[in-house]
């Protein structure tokens, strides 16, 4: 009986080294190591994109045991560019996602993983050498300024006062607001009053708006640009108990701000755009799979922004994402 | 060549206050003159327009008969006048050797040159008779080894004409006997040397003739051999003064009110023991090292103390920080006046009280109440200030020495340890301060006087303890104590 | 200025009184110039606010711009002991997120368990206040007892401070459940006399403050350690103690100020307190206190919060400047006052 057991011991151990020597090389050749690089999660969009990061990580290696996700977040620009060599050096990585911190700084660290092999996908800010990337997947920033634009002139019967909120002087904002001013030159009648940096952050756009509210006595509609700062926006119109604005249009989808378009609690909130930080789950998902079975994705992908009402809210409301 | 100078009516205004009143008067070369006065009477400034740290409003000076008018202290250096001052203006945190070189710093191409720096360093200190290694931060010295490095800092810029403005302040008298010795050397070389010093003994000994100040006026120019100490201090004072020390009081039998024993504090002193009687004067004796200064830290808890055992009033009492030290009504008066006892940028008031705010507190501080005090102190303690407002440190140093002092006493402690209460203080307010420590001790109060000027131990204390390298050597009662015997136990000869 | 006399030309002053009379007088008439030189440059700064745009100086607006000056300048009062007494504080902006998104967290739990919404506000004023205590406990021990530089050691807690309120959010935002916000906003939106709670809250802080720092032992002893360490010691001042409680100050302070803006938005994010630490410190600075330390004056900081907030204030009612150029301006403004009341050297 023992002799037994020690045999099977035996053959066990032999099975295993076998199987360890024999089949490391095969799994090593199938295994996709995706990293994913991904700038901190600093403001509620760039929560969203950490939180949906770590979604796909979680779903993705469930699902396929021969995938391994890294996911890094960095605080600027040089942090993500250290963190691609890592990822590179370190993880062997042979897939990348990448959500450049900015475009200029990290074309040349992305070609550098791109020219060692690795199959790279980039996220929304696009690369100023596209040759570096094998596909690009992107929000729509023309269509995240036209859309509310549209919305607002249709709203106002093409006259009135407006004020507008903008991000951080970036080449994504600047897209934005080129977008919504064009637009806005076919109605000439709209006047915008201003629009200041908010920094895409509730207590700058609170003050940013108590000022515009003392400084103009007619403020008919609010392009908040964001749904952060939509919020600062709000708080300041109610604390100075001004009726004359009638709407204020946020940006991206946030989940409070959805919930608040669906239930219809307040009149201001009539309409949204999606930009939603999921797109960092389904580039994640896409750029996985293809790799897994060795596809390729198709070059350039634009996830469209849509508009946002409240009878299409619902489908535009993820409970559980903090965005 | 041997610098001559002439000051010729030189005058110096601070704003509307004029400090100089045309002083004129000249230096022969290679002679040592002693430049004496009060705090006040104009020699600090006088010589600091000599070096360029000042200059005149009127009037001039000329080095050898040509007229000169310095812009800073480099143009002065360049022609070979040089000032080693009084207050260090030494940077802490560099070394030695570059404190030496600051300013003037030996390059090889575009880098330093730290090898002949440190050996440049190392030849100007054992001239001088320092003895450390030159790369030692400046930081760590004690107080006279700064004023060795000053001096040390002045040789190495082979200066023709030196002043020395209280040089001897912190010196012991082993070092003071070898800044003599150098003075001697740089005489034979023709250096002319300005020598200022409260010691008149010093200025008897080493100058060839005195140049007396008053009040801002040239009052006299004499030989030194022939003008006697109390004629220089008259001259000083513009009056007669005699009587530096108070008559001595019969010394106390009573019972010790702090005893001391077996006090080990690391690195500075081994097994000390002592006690202090009440309405005793206890003296301090020591060369610079020996470790007074900080057996009085470690056992007031300003350093780690490793052994020991203190008793006051017959109870034995654990004393680990300053606090307890003045709930235990211990005080401690640093030598390093502005290092450690005084808030030279704090107000007068500020200063005063800051021992004592509880009584002041109730709970909010009485700032009226705290300037009565102050008043009633300016008075007592013959502090000069113009306005009680103004910062402690625009005080002279014998008025800011009579403020620490007051701010200590305020306290009202049954012991007080003052540690150098003399230093770089004029005539006048010595005799203040020791007529003021007689008074501490008539009041029954243990008053210990830590000093390198054997002639104020000599006249003023009941007993004297001896330290030598962190030890006590000897305990001397007031009839054993001459000069000859304090400087064999201090330096381990008897 | 005066000519400022080194210590041996000082005792040649001192002792003709008439002399050091005149010097002093003239001195202590510069001194009060400098001192003016923050509510200066504020003068100068309204006129121009008010002669660019005539609403500048509506009531409406000086109150809100007063009530936003409330957070920045409450912490920079508790600043000013810290940098007074030779320190400095860094994490503050990260501090007041982390309580801000501790005291949310903390009210939605318990709100769900209490029924009166009274308490739960009350019960999160507290918390947010011993929270800021603790922090400033912690950041005091590791400097006294730990001896690590109080720049490292707040250096440290601004990131750690950040990143758990991040990690608590999920990288999003935590919110005020809408129950307990209703009952806690007016807090920061209710008004008392005409005065909004905020300015209240702000100026008896300021008033507080002043009081401690003037004319308490424990004030003596912050400005007596800042001008110099070794002499307060030598004077028997526990130094690490009054150290310490600098620091608790501070986090109170912050405690304070997180417990007014909390029910402004009802919500923390990692954007909550972004770069406050620096305007806090530049409000206290360009007040007329001494980075080094041992000066400084609780009115010079209350005059440089509100310096501040004007400037932004005066730029968002105008649209004279590039929005590009806007923190240029600001900068130029912080750099001419800090002229204006450059310290005597």
């Amino acid at each position: 009986m023992k002799s037994i057991i020690r045999k099977l011991t035996l053959t066990a151990a032999a099975l295993t080294t076998f199987a360890a020597v024999g089949m490391a090389p095969a799994t090593a050749a199938e295994k996709v190591v995706l990293g994913v690089a991904i700038p901190a999660a600093t403001h509620g969009f760039t929560g969203g994109i950490v939180f949906w990061a770590n979604q796909a990580k979680k779903d993705l290696e469930k699902a396929n045991p021969d995938l391994k996700v890294i996911v890094k977040t960095a605080a600027n620009a040089a942090e993500q560019a250290n963190q691609l060599q890592d990822l590179m050096a370190v993880s062997k990585i042979n897939a990348l996602v990448v959500f450049p911190f900015e475009s200029a700084a990290l074309t040349k660290p992305v070609a550098e993983v791109h020219n060692k092999g690795v199959y790279v996908t980039v996220v929304d800010r696009g690369l100023t050498d596209t040759s570096a990337q094998d596909a690009y997947v992107s929000g729509d920033n023309t269509a995240f300024g036209k859309i509310p634009a549209e919305y607002l002139a249709k709203a106002m019967g093409g006259k009135g006062n407006l004020v507008a909120l903008r991000g951080i002087a970036t080449t994504l904002d600047n897209e934005r607001w080129e977008a919504f001013t064009g637009v806005m030159k076919n109605h000439p009648d709209i006047k915008i009053l201003d629009a200041k940096y908010a920094n895409w952050n509730r207590d700058d756009a609170f003050k940013v708006m108590q000022d515009y509210l003392t400084r103009f006595k007619q403020i008919d509609a609010v392009w908040a640009a964001d749904d952060d700062m939509a919020v600062g926006v709000l708080k300041a119109i109610d604390q100075s108990k001004r009726t004359d604005i009638k709407i204020v249009f946020g940006g991206a989808g946030a989940k409070g701000m959805i919930k608040t378009l669906m239930d219809g609690k307040d009149p201001r909130i009539v309409a949204n755009v999606s930009y939603s930080p999921k797109f960092m789950y389904d580039s994640i998902k896409l750029t996985a799979e293809a790799r897994l079975k060795g596809e390729k994705l198709p070059a350039t992908y634009i996830i469209p922004s849509e508009l946002i009402t409240r009878e299409n809210a619902s489908k535009f409301y993820f409970p559980d994402s903090p965005f | 060549m041997s610098l001559a100078v002439d000051f010729r009516s030189v005058t110096k205004n601070f704003g509307l206050v004029e400090v100089l009143h045309g002083v004129s008067f000249s230096l022969e070369p290679g002679k040592v003159v002693g430049l004496l006065g009060e705090n006040g009477a104009g020699k600090s400034t006088l010589v600091k327009i000599l070096s360029g740290y000042e200059q005149a409003s009127d009037g001039d000076f000329t080095i050898n008969g040509v007229p000169h008018r310095f812009a800073n202290s480099r143009e002065a250096e360049r022609e070979g006048v040089v000032l080693i001052h009084q207050e260090f203006n030494l940077a802490e945190d560099l070394t030695i050797a570059q404190n030496i070189f600051l300013g003037h710093e030996k390059q090889k191409g575009l880098f330093l040159d730290d090898r002949s720096m440190n050996a440049a360093a190392k030849a100007a200190m054992q001239r001088i008779g320092l003895e450390a290694d030159p790369e030692t931060k400046v930081r760590r010295l004690i107080v006279a080894e700064k004023q060795l490095v000053e001096i040390a800092k002045a040789v190495s810029r082979n200066a023709r004409l030196l002043v020395m403005d209280e040089p001897t302040a912190t010196l012991t008298p082993t070092e003071t006997e070898r800044l003599f010795a150098l003075i001697a050397q740089l005489k034979a070389e023709g250096v002319t040397i300005i020598y200022i010093s409260h010691k008149l003994e010093e200025v008897e000994r080493v100058t060839d003739e005195i140049v007396v100040l008053r009040d801002g006026n040239f009052v006299a120019r004499a030989p030194t051999a022939e003008t006697t100490r109390q004629q220089m201090a008259n001259l000083m004072v513009g009056r007669d003064v005699s009587d530096m020390f108070p008559p001595k009081d019969v010394p106390p039998a009573a019972e010790p009110m702090f005893k001391a024993s077996g006090v080990s504090v690391p690195g500075w002193a081994k097994d000390v023991s002592f006690e202090i009687r009440p309405g005793e004067i206890l003296g301090f004796a020591g060369l610079v090292g020996a470790g007074r200064t900080e057996l009085f830290e470690g056992l007031l808890g300003l350093r780690p103390r490793s052994a020991g055992r203190i008793e006051i009033d017959g109870q034995v009492v654990d004393l680990r920080s300053p606090r307890q030290g003045v709930r235990h009504g211990i005080a401690y008066l640093s030598e390093d006046r502005k290092g450690k006892g005084l808030h030279v940028k704090l107000g007068l008031r500020e200063n005063l009280t800051l021992l004592t705010l509880e009584r002041y507190a109730h709970p909010l501080l009485d700032p009226k109440a705290e300037r009565v005090a102050l008043r009633e102190k300016v008075e007592e303690f013959g502090i000069r200030t113009g306005d009680l407002n103004n910062r402690a440190g625009s005080l002279s140093g014998g008025n800011q020495q009579k403020l620490a002092l007051a701010k200590f006493l305020h306290a009202d402690p049954k012991i007080i340890v003052l540690d150098e209460p003399t230093r770089g203080v004029d005539v006048g307010a010595k005799r203040d301060i020791y007529f003021l420590i007689q008074r501490l001790a008539r009041e029954g109060r243990g008053v210990v006087v830590i000093s390198s000027e054997l002639v104020e131990l000599i006249g003023l204390c009941h007993r004297v303890v001896v330290m030598r390298a962190g030890k006590v050597q000897a305990t001397l009662n007031a009839d054993q104590l001459t000069e000859e015997e304090l400087i064999a136990h201090a330096t381990g000869t008897h | 200025m005066p000519p400022v006399p080194t210590d041996a030309t000082t005792s040649t002053l001192a002792n003709s009184p008439a002399a050091s009379l005149a010097t002093s007088q003239g001195s202590r008439l510069a001194q009060r110039l400098q001192d003016l030189g923050p509510l200066l440059g504020l003068i100068l700064l309204c006129i121009a606010g008010w002669v660019l745009n005539p609403d500048f100086a509506t009531a409406a607006n000086v109150l809100n711009v007063l009530t936003r000056t409330a957070f920045i300048g409450i912490i920079a009062v508790g600043m000013t002991f810290v940098i007074i007494a030779g320190g400095i504080d860094l994490s503050v902006g990260s501090m007041a997120a982390l309580i801000a998104g501790a005291m949310i967290l903390l009210m939605n739990a318990i709100g769900t368990a209490i029924e009166s919404a009274y308490l739960v506000v009350t019960l999160g004023i507290v918390f947010a206040l011993l929270l800021g205590a603790l922090f400033g406990l912690a950041h005091g021990l590791l400097i006294t007892k730990g001896r690590i530089e109080p720049f490292i050691v707040t250096l440290g807690t601004l990131g750690i401070f950040r990143a758990y309120l991040t990690y608590f959010a999920n990288g999003g935002a935590i919110t005020l459940d809408n129950a307990v916000s209703d009952v806690y906003s007016p807090v920061y939106y209710g008004s008392l006399l005409g005065l909004p709670i905020p300015i209240w809250v702000f100026l008896l802080t300021a008033l507080i403050g002043g009081l401690v720092l003037n004319r308490t032992r424990y004030g003596r002893y912050v400005q007596a350690i800042g001008s110099n360490e070794q002499v307060a010691r030598y004077a028997a001042v526990e130094v690490d103690r009054i150290k310490m409680l600098t620091y608790v100050v501070l986090g109170i302070c912050v405690g304070i100020a997180t417990v007014l803006y909390v029910p402004r938005l009802g919500s923390a994010s990692p954007t909550t307190g972004l770069l406050w630490e620096l305007e806090a410190i530049a409000s206290v600075i360009v007040g007329g206190t001494a980075l080094k330390g041992g000066e400084g004056r609780i009115s010079g900081t209350v005059i440089g919060a509100i310096l501040l907030s004007v400037i932004s204030n005066i730029l968002n009612l105008t649209s004279i400047i590039s929005v590009y150029l806007n923190a240029a301006v600001q900068g130029i403004v912080i750099i001419i006052v800090a002229f204006l009341q450059r310290s005597r050297r």
